[in-house]
């Protein structure tokens, strides 16, 4: 079956998965933005998710964590920073991809056009409160409580 | 609009055709799996911000043993999103590969799969009671300092909720 305009726009799926590089089309470069935004941001996403997975479940260990353990660790601006990194960049990732499959899923276009508003609210609205919580983070405030 | 296309879901899930379609669909599950997780993950973490004492209410829910499974179903999602994420991007970027793409698949299994070994034994088997909890050693000398003879880890080691 060929494929719609709106995904042949936003680069031929591939076997194996992800996109060939999209054409610069008519509309904008937007499409080839973001398919070099996803191969970049997920590069840096296998350093900074596996690294989060690993520190705690594997060395720190799930059975050992408790929110002094969180607190000092983020009393370091290093790691609410290597956080703000992880969260928008797996966030905006996610994010497209997301996108990826409403347009290939839901294919009218107003019903596509609700799911797209409900999904990205959820999504830049966390996203929005990870950043937040991360960024007034008071360690002063916590510790003596 | 005349051009919408009615696609099933199970057409939609077979376009692509045979070898690549498996990894393909399991690239996409995970990645909206683990997008999924990540938003829950972000208000749980929020909460140390504003009640700190609920946040270790809230962990204990991951020290539950069912949840120990399902911290090793999000672990494996993102190990197999990455390494199948980088054989993407290493086709698109050296399309000389391209030839070899079974071999990259299989090879992106292998990695995968030798990996979730220990992985799998380390997470698991301490809710077995077949190992130690990994970290322990790390949690015996922080409990052994004074100030932190109140941290609630350290006071209440089992710590997990009845579900
Ligand atoms: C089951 C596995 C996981 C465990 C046990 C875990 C544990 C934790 C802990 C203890 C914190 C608070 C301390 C810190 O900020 O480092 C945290 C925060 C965070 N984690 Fe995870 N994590 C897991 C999986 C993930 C995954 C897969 C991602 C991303 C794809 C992720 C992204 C984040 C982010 C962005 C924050 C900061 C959130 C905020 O400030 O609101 N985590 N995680």
């Amino acid at each position: 079956m060929s494929a719609p305009a709106q995904v042949a726009e936003r680069g031929t799926p591939r076997r194996g998965g992800g996109y060939a590089k999209p054409r610069k089309a008519g509309g904008g470069n937007f499409e080839l933005i973001s398919w070099f935004f996803m191969r970049l941001s997920g590069l840096l996403l296998i350093f900074l998710a596996l690294y989060h997975l690993v520190w705690w479940n594997l060395i720190v260990g799930v059975a050992h964590l408790d929110s002094q353990v969180v607190i000092e660790r983020w009393n370091n601006p290093f790691w609410r920073l290597f956080n703000v990194a992880l969260v928008t960049f797996a966030m905006l990732h996610g994010l497209n991809g997301a996108r990826y499959s409403i347009e290939d899923y839901v294919r009218r276009p107003g019903r596509q056009v609700a799911v797209k508003a409900v999904v990205y609210t959820l999504v830049l609205g966390s996203l929005l409160v990870a950043v937040f919580a991360l960024l007034t983070f008071d360690p002063a405030v916590l510790v003596n409580r | 609009m005349a051009n919408v296309r009615h696609t099933s879901l199970g057409t939609a899930l077979r376009y692509r055709g045979r070898e690549g379609m498996w990894t393909w669909i399991l690239h996409r599950a995970t990645g909206l799996g683990i997008l999924l997780f990540l938003i829950i993950h972000v208000i749980d973490t929020a909460i140390i911000i504003y009640w700190p004492g609920e946040y270790d209410v809230a962990l204990g829910i991951y020290k539950h043993p069912v949840f120990r499974f399902a911290e090793l179903l999000i672990f494996f999602s993102v190990l197999y999103h990455a390494v199948n994420g980088l054989r993407i991007v290493i086709q698109d970027f050296w399309p000389y590969v391209m030839q070899r793409q079974r071999q990259l698949v299989w090879a992106t299994a292998v990695i995968v799969v030798l990996a979730m070994l220990p992985v799998t034994w380390i997470m698991l088997a301490p809710i077995f009671g077949l190992a130690q909890e990994p970290g322990t050693a790390r949690s015996e000398v922080r409990c052994s300092e004074a100030r932190n003879a109140h941290a609630p880890a350290c006071v209440n080691p089992e710590g997990e909720v009845a579900l």
